[in-house]
């Protein structure tokens, strides 16, 4: 009885109202910082919250607010605010909520900037972290202290690939009346919606595989609209009255999507990670063919799966499809459509024989990206993980011979052949 | 803001504003499985703007405590109650949907408590449909996705709301998840039951406007010419594009339609 628009349509049309005086069908691109006022009744209501509209570029802008609400729409979330880059949208979503003394509960196993993030940076600001073993959310549990406001993990880890047990955290995270956060940048809204497993916001590195062809940095916030702030007073940035707007209680006034107005109006303001109308308009022609890409991007990591695990120079392969891997059974319950093109193998010959690997190697671009249509290589140990201590990097399941792959979309005939002359290279420095 | 109503809380935004019942006051009421969030274009508007706003929620809504009401002219006399325990002695009604009904029998039990009524997307009465009452009382996911797929229109479907960033179906099913259980189905069969309309909508002494939706599958055409017909001397206009979700959907020309009319109907200082 009930009818809604499905994946693809929203990743083509959502958010875009056609250009009425010229009838663009792409979006387009408001290349302004500001906007023209029609009256000063409607600046002020604009100022005051009392209405949508645009007043300066660093807030909103049209063409930006076209890839909030389209991603809002295919994540299934309340609302949604683009920034800068991913980091600068989780620095938003967790200076949000937390301040001085605030505690977090964070997974270790994720991307290096999550980690310093969270280790060097928040500690300046008052706000600390437990870091706990994504495989075991009774680790999550026992880190939560009386000063905990969050709880954030990637679905699927960096790099050492395991599936975050979402359910069992989110509960961790209802039963403390403590929101959940995850990084989707892996997963994206086409392999798993993390607000249908009881997360509560999710935040993306637009840069990676929602944009997929990497030439745009962007990232977005976006807020589930499922946790109930009100419920305690622990949260008062939602809660209690915000002077800068006349003393507005955003929970009272915008319910499901007060946690994304809290953003909006204050780190947008104040601090200012702004998107450009630019990135915006690529990273939409990005978003269009995101089922497209990902459904590629799966079938040509299940061929390489196959293609690494039987050949003799590598000597071991780690993704969550493959049975062997802890989180299989994980990954099937929630990433049923692939678990994320990021692959990481151990080249037979350790560090010297990877150097030769990635070296060797003309197709696959040696960079330190994830989520590009073009296929990558990297070494963590040595770049992404650089600046994190040797416990970290051990808890974050980083070897020396790992090397991380992000699949690309390229003939993967041709993407098996550049291995091989990889791999070759490799045997030849381990042979000495 | 948090008050008692006969010893049971109840939870009304005043669009950021202090309420004092000296000035004229604005109540909104939501429709069915909704809540206060539905009015944040308009309310916050009319409090900046020399009224005193109560945005409600109904027994069993979000945050005020239940049990739900059970039929049109008991959420009626609840409203006179709220009226009257907040010292107010007459109040603009702004009412979509459900809350119409409601906004139709307090007009028509309590003449001197009103000073104006707004009526945003209602018919003169509103039958529910077999499938949803069943639904809202037995699979209550199943009910909130038939309401929310029928009552938006194209800028709630394809996500084009005015508020930057903004998704207001899925914004529609958190609030109806966040209500008493049995909420949504009390609701639907409170509509169900109302057959007061054609007796109550000739008893409408204030002035009244009526805001029609041109695409709205939830209160058709024929439900609001009906509702108009009854009506004594109403201001109608119609916003073509929009489904049954006006406040929403269409925030900025409703709420310059009832700016309009309540500016003229009960003015207020604004200076």
């Amino acid at each position: 009885m009930s009818r809604f628009l499905n994946f693809d349509t929203l990743s083509l049309h959502a958010g875009q109202v056609v250009d009425p005086e010229f009838g663009a069908r792409a979006a387009p691109i408001y290349q302004t910082t500001s906007y023209v006022f029609p009256d000063t009744d409607t600046a002020s209501s604009i100022f005051n919250l009392e209405r949508g509209g645009h007043a300066y570029t660093r807030i909103t802008n049209p063409t930006v607010g076209v890839l909030e609400q389209r991603i809002a729409a295919l994540e299934g979330g309340s609302a949604a605010v683009c920034t800068s880059s991913g980091m600068a949208a989780t620095f938003c979503a967790i200076t949000a909520i937390l301040g001085q003394g605030d505690h977090i509960v964070a997974s270790a196993q994720m991307y290096g900037g999550n980690i310093s993030l969270m280790q060097n940076t928040l500690p300046r600001f008052g706000i600390t972290t437990s870091f706990f073993d994504p495989t075991d959310p009774d680790a999550c549990r026992a880190a939560m202290q009386d000063n905990t406001k969050l709880i954030y993990g990637e679905l699927i880890g960096n790099p050492g690939l395991d599936v975050l047990d979402l359910e069992a955290i989110a509960k961790i995270g209802a039963d403390h009346h403590v929101p959940v956060m995850i990084d989707a940048t892996f997963n994206t809204p086409y392999l798993c919606r993390c607000f249908d497993y009881g997360a509560n916001m999710t935040v993306h590195s637009l840069t990676k595989w929602m944009g997929g062809h990497g030439v745009a940095i962007g990232g977005a916030v976006v807020d589930g609209g499922n946790f109930d702030w009100g419920a305690s007073d622990r949260y008062p940035t939602i809660t209690e009255p915000y002077a800068p707007f006349s003393g507005i209680n955003l929970w009272e006034e915008f319910g499901p999507s007060a946690f994304a107005t809290r953003i909006r109006a204050e780190a947008m303001r104040d601090i200012g990670p702004s998107m450009s109308p630019m990135n915006a308009f690529l990273l939409l022609q990005g978003i269009e063919t995101l089922s497209l890409r990902m459904d590629k991007h799966m079938s040509n990591t299940m061929e390489l799966l196959d293609y690494l695990s039987n050949h003799e120079q590598v000597s071991w392969v780690n993704h969550p499809s493959l049975p062997s891997h802890p989180s299989h059974q994980l990954a099937r319950k929630y990433l049923p459509r692939g678990a994320g093109s990021i692959v990481s193998f151990g080249v037979k010959g350790g560090r010297a024989a990877g150097k030769a690997f990635i070296e060797a190697c003309e197709l696959a671009s040696h960079l330190a990206n994830v989520g590009d249509a073009k296929t990558l290589i990297i070494h963590p140990a040595t770049t992404t993980h650089s600046r994190i201590d040797a416990d970290a990097l051990k808890a974050a399941g980083i070897t020396e011979d790992m090397i991380r792959l992000s699949v690309g979309l390229e003939d993967v005939a041709d993407i098996k052949a550049d291995f091989d002359n990889g791999l070759r290279a490799a045997k030849r420095v381990a042979e000495g | 803001m948090l008050f008692e109503v006969s010893g049971k809380r109840v939870f009304a935004t005043t669009g950021g504003q202090p309420f004092d019942p000296e000035k004229p006051v604005v109540v909104f009421l939501h429709g069915a499985g909704g809540d206060h969030t539905v009015w944040n274009l308009q309310s916050r508007f009319f409090a900046f703007r020399g009224y005193s706003v109560l945005a409600l929620d109904l027994p069993g809504h979000t945050r005020s405590e239940g049990p739900p009401l059970g039929s049109i002219e008991a959420m009626a006399d609840w409203l006179n109650d709220v009226v009257a325990a907040l010292g107010v002695s007459a109040i603009s009604v702004v009412a979509h949907s459900q809350g119409c009904l409601v906004g139709l029998e307090f007009a028509s039990r309590h003449p001197d408590r009103l000073r104006s009524l707004s009526l945003i997307a209602s018919g003169l009465a509103t039958p529910v449909n077999e499938t949803l009452l069943g639904a809202a009382q037995d699979d209550p996911e199943a009910a909130i996705a038939m309401m929310t797929s029928w009552g938006f229109g194209a800028a709630g479907h394809y996500t084009r709301g005015p508020v930057p960033g903004s998704a207001m179906i899925a914004s529609g099913q958190r609030v109806m998840r966040g209500n008493a259980p049995e909420a949504l189905h009390a609701d639907l069969t409170a509509c169900n039951n109302y057959a007061n309309g054609p007796r109550a909508a000739p008893l409408v002494a204030a002035p009244v406007q009526v805001i029609v939706a041109g695409k709205d599958r939830m209160a058709p055409k024929k439900a609001t010419d009906a509702l108009i017909a009854h009506l004594p001397d109403p201001e109608v206009a119609v916003i073509a594009d929009s489904g049954h979700m006006v406040p929403q959907e269409a925030p900025n020309r409703c709420r310059k339609l009832l700016r309009d009319f309540i500016f003229t109907h009960n003015p207020a200082n604004q200076g």
